[in-house]
């Protein structure tokens, strides 16, 4: 912590930061309203899988990052799950050094392009920014820069891939391509070491690909940094499941000192309600992967996806939100959020809930699903929906969601998506013997280092959290690669 | 199922008789038993080896250990609580914290319906789910579970403490008949009801349930036992068991209740000997409910208790139940006024 | 990319693939199945492995052209490339000495039957394999399936091979005359539960191995679920073998259906395509 606070000092008191500090008077930056986001109109993008948020021009970024005070103590930096040094970053952008500030982010975060479009500032950096807690203004728009400076060093065409350490020759496998594997696998190339990725699915990114939406983040954009991951000489295999397409063993004897498990919380919840092995009744994962992955949506490609004119979701999570949204898109006339507590409540980032209400997604909040009715062919067709109250909180402070007796009725629907949420993929921990698991099913590691109760194994991301975010599977990776470096230098 | 169930039944009797005339069958809530001796839901009766030894020593059918609807909301809390405190697992915007009490339900369920399918591989007797409820809503998918796991029968306690102050009369009573029409509704199996002791007119519930199908009452349910310490002035239980005298409650209105309504009724509370045992099927109970006799004196006892009714029926000249059972009930009974009083009257006053 | 290094019709709608794969040739066992992709716009698809060869690093593949990716797979030859091949997927086949074993295949469900035949036999146990299909073209591998076994019976519909009948015509007359132990089922979602039924009536505990659909059988989606005793199981890493007496098979066909609509829709759309 200390060492942070010096090494945060000492950036701060650089010249350059001094002087564009004064360049202009705190009240000024005060008195400047908070960039809006451009974005496509509702009911234009709403047909349409584009990006929703069209990014700033370099004049809004610049007139944003001038609201940043570059405090002395910058508590966003708290808020931060890696702790980017995000004054640094931002008044970079302000002094028109575009590619200071991507490099900036990447000396923290393998993937800012992602972050920025992804990552739940709302809850993380902004809300620790002086402006929310001090000024009870609009915090500066982290988030939206942090895309700014990752896009625009893509776009130059002259990305910032740091130099990597002479060959030591040593084999490291990683399982798993999203985003915990991805940064391991930049971290451990840079240091010098032999990787390899192992990806179960045919392409990889993880849930980056499968699961994240085109109009939120373009898969072309990770296909870019996979590229980049391969330029150090990372090496890809698809189509391999560790354990199973070779065993543990047989990679060892290939050579493999020490393996990366980062193949995330790929196991989807049910509700395990009646009706609700339905035809037309689909998890998250199932239908996403469709429409990401599969690009069922497409007439061209073979796979093929069943997508109504009445969708439920039933959750209220960011994945519920790519749920519900993708199924306006496909062409429902009603696209419905089936959500078990308040709107208040919903975990989802607020910019996706508003994006969604924006689109036309009708939110039935205080609602749960009992059971699923089907027509003579076996596809569902009504969702027998109960009403909820809040009533004591849990030991979370949440309140619980309690049904009202009685208060059952019923909803047409033609197609439900189940995004309860998503529960540690047991397959590779099954292959792995002798390695220490918790009841919720994830992988126990040291929080310092990620090393499992087996000490060539790693872990982060999903495997070890449950189902999070992206920022914190790539926090683990960066310790994860840190701790194997350490491991196998003692070796 | 049956065809196999009599079969066994008559196996198992022949070898613990101790007389070849003494038929103890006896029929409740559609299940043919071996006699009348069923172990009530408790720690007896938690998992397939103590269940096993139950039917070894004669048992005629178990009731599981109960699947409490607070011990899901405890285990929901305990797990919440602990994903809080462990600084990895993500809770703060998660998905599947949002909807984990549903998954702990689930798992809980899931144990539970792994008990039911061990102990039916491990007994021919009648296995019969006992379940725990509050509220109307959180039941009705479970019944269906049960059912497909091979539970026999479903016993439902619904253990509404009447301690609401704003709750109106009759309002607990119509919860009972709504949670029990919800079951049966759904049910394929026997659905057995298991009554508090806190009603105003027991005849009323009782015969309400009998009339809306219950397959069986179960009178009465006997309940934990606030009791306080005064040297560390707190709270604690009483009386874990019940003591042989408790059974006086039940005696009166199966007594009363066995001759009115249709559906069979069990004794249950304070059945510690066979006498106790004899007064209950005088009473017109078709069977009784062990557990805390059976706690204190081990799975044992059961061919104890139920060599002393064969031997009191001997003596009696009876060789079936039926032909004693429900002789002291009330229903056009000389003793109808016993019953019926309440008072001291006859014990201070040599009446009767 | 895979190689497709070997290719035989073994009637007008099934073809025999072998394709190059060192790892899953050495790591499959009887039981796995595949998920291959046939080019960038395909889709994933399923195939539970006939066979493999460990020294040639090869694995067999029998498919039945039923919609588009399957006929794409009839039309490949010998030297195509496969874009995407995965696995060994699923559990592998609990195989133990218990007596004699009664195998029953379904059209071109005796091809996953094969290797499960081969594996009893060489566990040490007496094997019986009913075959059944439409008609004499349709019956395969009866050859493969007369070495793997003590004895095999072939049905058909309409009486062109061998005697006429069901395959649970089949399965009755074993039983009737000698002692089974377990019997195993493989074929259209129907006859496992025929087969299943018949085999309960007797006692006689049956697997079956399922074939839902799959996006990415790696139990990351649940399109492949079914009711397993009144759990939801997922075929493919709970299974592809269950207890057949515990498999919600009406539940199966009706969720096997979900996209018939769409797939024969797109299936006359590319039979036109490639007849022009």
């Amino acid at each position: 912590m200390e060492e942070t606070n010096q090494y945060l000092k000492q950036e701060r008191s650089q010249p350059w930061r001094e002087e564009l500090r004064n360049s202009l008077k705190a009240k000024d930056r005060t008195s400047r309203e908070r960039i809006k986001m451009p974005e496509q109109d509702p009911y234009v993008r709403n047909t349409n899988h584009s990006e929703v948020n069209n990014g700033l021009t370099a004049d809004q970024a610049i007139h944003e990052a001038s609201r940043c005070l570059d405090c002395v103590d910058p508590t966003c930096i708290s808020g931060c799950p890696v702790n980017i040094n995000i004054p640094k970053f931002i008044k970079y952008i302000e002094k028109k050094d575009f590619a200071g500030a991507a490099r900036t982010l990447k000396e923290t975060n393998a993937l800012p392009a992602v972050c920025g479009r992804v990552c739940p500032q709302e809850v993380q950096c902004e809300q620790k920014c002086f402006y929310a807690l001090k000024l009870k203004k609009e915090p500066v728009a982290i988030g939206h820069l942090e895309r700014f400076a990752a896009d625009s060093e893509r776009e130059s065409g002259k990305m910032y891939i740091p130099e990597p350490a002479k060959s030591n020759g040593i084999k490291v496998a990683v399982i798993g391509s999203g985003p915990a594997g991805l940064t391991v696998a930049g971290d451990m190339a840079r240091l010098g070491y032999d990787v390899t990725i192992f990806e179960a699915l045919h392409e990889p990114g993880g849930v980056l690909k499968y699961g994240i939406p085109e109009f939120r983040l373009p898969n072309t954009i990770v296909d870019i940094e996979i590229e980049n991951l391969k330029k150090t000489g990372v090496k890809i295999f698809t189509n391999f499941i560790v354990g199973v397409t070779a065993t543990i063993e047989q990679m060892k004897q290939q050579g493999y000192k020490a393996f990366f498990i980062g193949s995330g919380a790929g196991l989807p919840n049910f509700m395990n309600i009646p009706g609700e092995n339905l035809a037309g009744i689909f998890s998250s994962n199932e239908y996403l992967t469709r429409i990401n992955l599969m690009h069922a949506s497409h007439s061209d490609y073979d796979t093929p996806v069943i997508s109504g004119k009445h969708v439920a979701v039933i959750g209220g999570g960011n994945t519920a939100m790519d749920s519900v949204r993708t199924a306006k898109r496909l062409g429902a006339d009603r696209a419905m959020i089936i959500y078990r507590r308040s709107m208040e409540e919903m975990p989802a980032r607020i910019e996706e809930i508003k994006h969604a209400q924006e689109e036309g997604i009708e939110f039935m909040c205080l609602n749960n699903p009992v059971a699923y009715l089907g027509d003579d062919r076996g596809r569902v067709k009504t969702i027998r929906v109960q009403r909820m109250e809040l009533g004591e909180p849990d030991s979370s402070g949440r309140r619980r969601p309690v049904a009202v007796e009685g208060s059952e009725y019923d909803i047409d629907a033609d197609t439900v998506i189940v995004a309860v949420g998503v529960s540690p993929n047991p397959i590779i921990p099954a292959a792995i013997p002798d390695l220490e698991t918790t009841k919720w099913k994830t992988i126990v590691v040291n929080p310092e280092t990620m090393q499992t109760s087996r000490p060539e194994f790693f872990a982060g991301g999903d495997i070890v959290r449950g189902g999070a975010t992206v920022i914190l599977a790539m926090g683990d990776g960066r310790k994860a690669a840190a701790g194997m470096h350490q491991y196998l230098q003692n070796q | 199922m049956a065809a196999r169930q009599q079969q066994v039944c008559t196996n198992i009797y022949k070898t613990n008789k101790i007389n070849s005339m003494t038929d103890l069958t006896t029929r409740f809530a559609g299940l043919t038993l071996q006699n009348p001796l069923i172990i009530g839901s408790s720690g007896l009766t938690n998992h397939p080896d103590n269940i096993a030894e139950l039917e070894k020593q004669g048992a005629a059918a178990v009731v599981l250990k109960s699947l409490f609807e607070e011990q899901i909301m405890a285990e929901t809390e305990e797990t919440i609580r602990a994903a809080y405190q462990h600084n990895l697992i993500y809770t703060q915007k998660s998905d599947a914290f949002d909807y984990i009490d549903m998954s702990v339900k689930e798992d809980t369920i899931a144990q539970y319906l792994e008990l039911i399918r061990e102990s039916k591989k491990r007994v021919s007797i009648p296995v019969i789910a006992s379940v725990n409820c509050v509220t109307a809503s959180e039941w009705t998918s479970f019944v269906n579970k049960i059912q497909t796991a091979g539970a026999d029968a479903i016993e439902l306690n619904i253990a509404i403490t009447p301690t609401d102050v704003t709750q109106t009369i009759g309002a607990r009573e119509k919860i009972h008949n709504i949670i029990f029409e919800r079951v049966k509704t759904i049910a394929r199996i026997p659905v057995i009801v298991k009554l508090s002791p806190y009603f105003t007119n027991p005849a009323l519930v009782i015969n309400s349930l009998s009339e809306a199908g219950a397959d069986g009452l179960v009178l009465f349910n006997r309940y934990y036992n606030p009791d306080f310490d005064i040297e560390t002035m707190t709270e604690k239980s009483a009386n874990t068991y019940s003591r042989p005298d408790e059974y006086s409650y039940s005696l009166r209105w199966i007594a009363i209740m066995s001759g009115k309504v249709g559906t069979g009724l069990s004794a249950a509370t304070g059945i510690h000997n066979t006498e106790t045992i004899i007064k209950q099927l005088l009473a017109g109970a078709q069977t009784v409910q062990l557990v805390s006799a059976i706690y204190k004196e081990g799975p044992g006892y059961i061919q104890t208790l139920l060599k002393e009714l064969e031997q009191w029926m001997d003596q009696k000249g009876f060789n079936q139940i039926d032909q004693f059972r429900a002789r002291l009930c009330t229903t056009g009974s000389i003793n109808q006024g016993i019953f019926d009083r309440i008072q001291f009257m006859k014990y201070f006053s040599n009446i009767g | 990319m895979y190689r497709i290094v070997e290719k035989e019709i073994l009637h007008d709608l099934v073809v025999k693939l072998v394709i190059e794969h060192g790892d899953i040739a050495v790591s499959r066992k009887p039981g796995h199945f595949i998920i291959l992709r046939i080019d960038e716009k395909g889709e994933r698809i399923p195939l539970t492995i006939a066979d493999s060869d460990p020294v040639k690093g090869t694995i067999t593949l029998v498919v039945q052209r039923v919609g588009v990716t399957s006929h794409k797979l009839f039309n490949m030859n010998a030297g195509d490339m496969l874009l995407d091949v995965v696995g060994p997927l699923g559990k592998a086949t609990h195989i133990e000495k218990t007596g004699t074993i009664l195998c029953a295949g379904g059209g071109v469900g005796i091809a996953p039957l094969l290797p499960i035949a081969r594996g009893f036999r060489e566990a040490g146990n007496r094997v019986i394999s009913v075959l059944a299909a439409r008609t004499k073209s349709m019956v395969i591998l009866e050859k493969e399936m007369r070495m793997a076994s003590d004895e095999v019976i072939v049905f058909t519909d309409d009486g062109s091979y061998g005697r006429q009948g069901l395959v649970t015509h089949g399965m009755e007359e074993v039983i009737q005359r000698e002692k089974i132990n377990q019997s195993i089922a493989i074929g259209p979602a129907v006859m496992m539960k025929y087969a299943a039924l018949t085999s309960a009536k007797y006692n006689i505990p049956c697997m079956a191995s399922l074939n839902t659909i799959m996006v990415d059988g790696t139990g990351m989606c649940g399109a492949c679920r079914v009711t397993v005793g009144g759990k939801t199981k997922f075929v493919c890493v709970d299974g592809p073998e269950f207890d057949a007496s515990l498999v919600d098979f009406d539940e199966m066909i009706m969720r096997l259906g979900a996209y018939k609509d769409e797939e024969y829709k797109a299936y006359q759309q590319y039979l036109a395509k490639i007849k022009a």
